[in-house]
């Protein structure tokens, strides 16, 4: 069964690169080069190995300004087949409420041209914000079931998805009715590098810029009037390390110290 | 003079992927190529999926059609993920010599093996010196005959890098490879009697040795020895006579290339040093502190910086060649200075860098200590140093006062 895929990508700040504040503490992102958001690649690489082993479409879906375009040609020349920009001043200052419900009617407007989307995916969380709330949000706005901390796509077969949930300690097995959203966690989907074929072929490729018009969401409840979160202040948090050294001759004694060390600290060690 | 650094968004595009290729698949391993004396067979095929064997090539034979400039901006990533050079020797000999039989190369052999070389599957090295000629290229004794409609090679060649690349099927290349092999058809007619020929190392007439290399060992450095190897015509690379002509203009690529490795690879050592003196406490401070160690940074870090620009005037001027912009003397000027240039900037710098890691930097799994062992094999390699001189001596002063003629 062909899939139709839907992959969100939002363009950050480099990770790698010096990030610059603001003196109000916010990120200065005017000299700031942007690339996609590491966390999402592995859904990009989910998507693409999802096509290729049910065939379909992948169409990436962005809400950035214009000039953002440029991050997301590393995703196209990965094997994205187009994308679509989200781009309007009117979304500026969302928060992910605001961004979720611009996204989910994004997913609705791909939806109308493709005839159904059967998955969106997404990382399980951005490098800048790390909220990790978007995927969950998408699928309440659409209506329909998501699931974060996806591992791995297992199966896709009649109208469900099967997938491998990480929990702590351990995985859950879920079979969740389509369509649906899966937020990747970055364990098994190692992003491919393009080759340099499809890297200088990306730039041929579509992003179709789109607005808050287009898209038919109501002003109100995007940008910063439809957000109801505000930023009071930003600050620099030091995590300050302590250590103790224990010297003792008698190794037993020693470990004897350092698990009594432990204990005030509340932790217990069982065998 | 209009003098513009910047990069076209391609550009920006092929470096970012080749970066996160190389940091991702080659750095960790680069002290391992030196210590195994090969390089991981997963490292070559993927390089080849990507398309990095095959970019100068043009598109009609499975290439990308990048020109030196660009292709320089790919051996920066290599060179800095990798300080043995043994991948900047797989990747630099190729994408020069790789292109000299490409534009010489008769239709059939492009069909044939250029399309193969473009896909990474099969590699290109050089084979000019051998054990009685190196600078003195004329004393090369290597002939070819013609009988019928192929030449049968004999002779021996020596120093030449991927000889056991090129002769293993399947390892590193599906069909190993081939050195660009220079030959005299017409001894008498001493340098415009030699002729170039493409000949695979598979063949089994030639016998390989390998060299213990002192440096950069991933990449194989030996001899091979043709004894009558049959040659059919479509691998002569150009006319009869015109091998040594041949031979001056591949060398023009590799040195730009090589000028540039050297400038990236010194820049990356004192780059690693720099972070190592900057942590590195003498007498309560860290050492970076000290003038002792900032004057020798700022004059290594000037001649690189200087390095690097000459070495991308040298790809600028290739690619201006190929567009007919400039003549070949003038490419040959810029390529052999920036290549005696880049060299001694690219030893004195990674000597000092590896003097501020004091005995710690001694060691075999240090990347400064194997940098400083690979450049220092461009005091020799695709043209002696001193050659190097004698050639920008020669362009600048005029023919008539080439070293050494009788007047």
């Amino acid at each position: 069964m062909p899939l139709n895929i839907v992959v969100l990508v939002k363009p950050v700040v480099d990770p790698k690169a010096v990030v610059r504040f603001r003196p109000d503490g916010t990120i200065d992102r005017s000299a700031a080069k942007l690339v996609a958001n590491p966390y999402d690649k592995y859904a990009v690489e989910a998507a693409l190995q999802l096509r290729e082993r049910y065939g379909g479409r992948v169409v990436g879906l962005s809400m950035a300004p214009p000039q953002a375009a440029d991050a997301l040609r590393e995703v196209l020349a990965m094997g994205v087949d187009e994308f679509v920009l989200l781009s309007d001043p009117r979304l500026a200052g969302s928060d992910t409420l605001a961004t979720s419900y611009a996204l989910s009617a994004g997913v609705r407007m791909i939806e109308r041209k493709l005839g159904k989307v059967d998955l969106v995916v997404c990382g399980i969380e951005s490098s800048d914000s790390n909220t990790g709330h978007i995927g969950p949000e998408v699928g309440e706005w659409l209506g329909i079931p998501s699931v974060s901390y996806v591992d791995t796509v297992l199966d896709v077969s009649e109208g469900y998805v099967v997938v491998k949930r990480l929990i702590e300690g351990g995985y859950m097995k879920l079979r969740v009715r389509l369509p649906a959203v899966l937020s990747i966690a970055g364990t098994s989907y190692q992003p491919r590098i393009p080759t340099l074929r499809d890297v200088l072929a990306s730039r041929r490729k579509q992003i179709t810029v789109v607005g808050v018009d287009d898209i038919g969401v109501d002003p109100s409840l995007v940008g910063l009037a439809g957000s109801p979160t505000r930023v009071v202040r930003m600050w620099r948090i030091e995590i300050k390390r302590k250590s103790k050294i224990f010297t003792d001759t008698d190794v037993d004694a020693l470990v004897e110290k350092f698990l009594e060390e432990l204990r005030k600290d509340g932790i217990t060690l069982s065998r | 003079m209009p003098v513009d650094f910047e990069l076209t968004k391609e550009q920006e595009d092929i470096k970012a992927t080749v970066r996160e290729f190389a940091e991702r698949y080659i750095a960790p391993k680069a002290v391992e190529f030196d210590e195994k004396q090969e390089i991981h067979p997963e490292i070559i095929r993927e390089m080849a999926r990507l398309g990095l064997f095959g970019v100068v090539f043009p598109d009609k034979y499975g290439g990308l059609g990048l020109d030196p400039v660009t292709a320089g901006l790919i051996l920066e990533e290599i060179v800095r993920a990798d300080l043995t050079f043994s991948l900047a020797v797989a990747y630099l000999v190729q994408t020069s010599w790789g292109y000299i039989a490409y534009k010489y190369g008769s239709e059939e052999f492009r069909d044939e093996v250029i399309t193969k070389a473009a896909r990474g599957d099969l590699w290109i090295g050089i084979a000019t010196t051998e054990p009685g000629a190196g600078s003195d290229l004329v004393g090369i004794t290597t002939t070819a005959r013609k009988v019928g409609s192929e030449y049968v090679v004999s002779g021996e060649k020596a120093y030449i890098s991927g000889v056991r690349e090129a002769r293993e099927r399947g390892k590193w290349f599906e069909y190993g490879g081939g050195h660009v092999t220079l030959t005299y058809t017409d001894k008498s007619k001493q340098h415009r009697g030699m002729t170039f020929f493409f000949i695979p190392l598979t063949d089994p007439n030639i016998s390989i040795r390998l060299e213990k290399e002192f440096g950069r060992k991933g990449w194989s450095f030996g001899s091979f020895v043709l004894n009558d190897v049959k040659v059919p015509e479509k691998y002569r690379i150009g006319d009869e006579g015109r091998g040594f002509y041949i031979a001056m203009e591949g060398f023009d690529h590799a040195r730009a290339y090589i000028a540039l490795a050297c400038a990236v690879g010194g820049k990356r050592a004192i780059e690693l040093a720099v972070e190592y003196a900057k942590q590195r406490k003498a007498f309560d401070s860290p050492i970076a502190s000290f003038q002792g160690i900032q004057f020798q940074l700022a004059d290594n870090w000037a001649r690189l910086e200087a390095a690097h620009s000459l070495a991308y005037k040298a790809l600028w001027a290739l690619k201006m060649e190929q567009e007919g912009k400039i003549g070949r003397f003038e490419v040959t000027k810029i390529a052999a200075a920036a290549k005696l240039f880049a060299v001694q900037a690219a030893k004195a710098a990674i000597d000092d860098a590896l003097r501020w890691f004091g005995a710690y930097g001694y060691t075999e799994e240090n990347l400064v200590a194997l940098a400083l062992k690979a450049v220092k094999s461009y005091d020799w390699a695709e043209g002696s140093l001193d050659i190097m001189r004698l050639i920008v001596a020669r362009e600048v002063l005029g023919r008539d006062f080439v070293s050494g003629r009788r007047r």
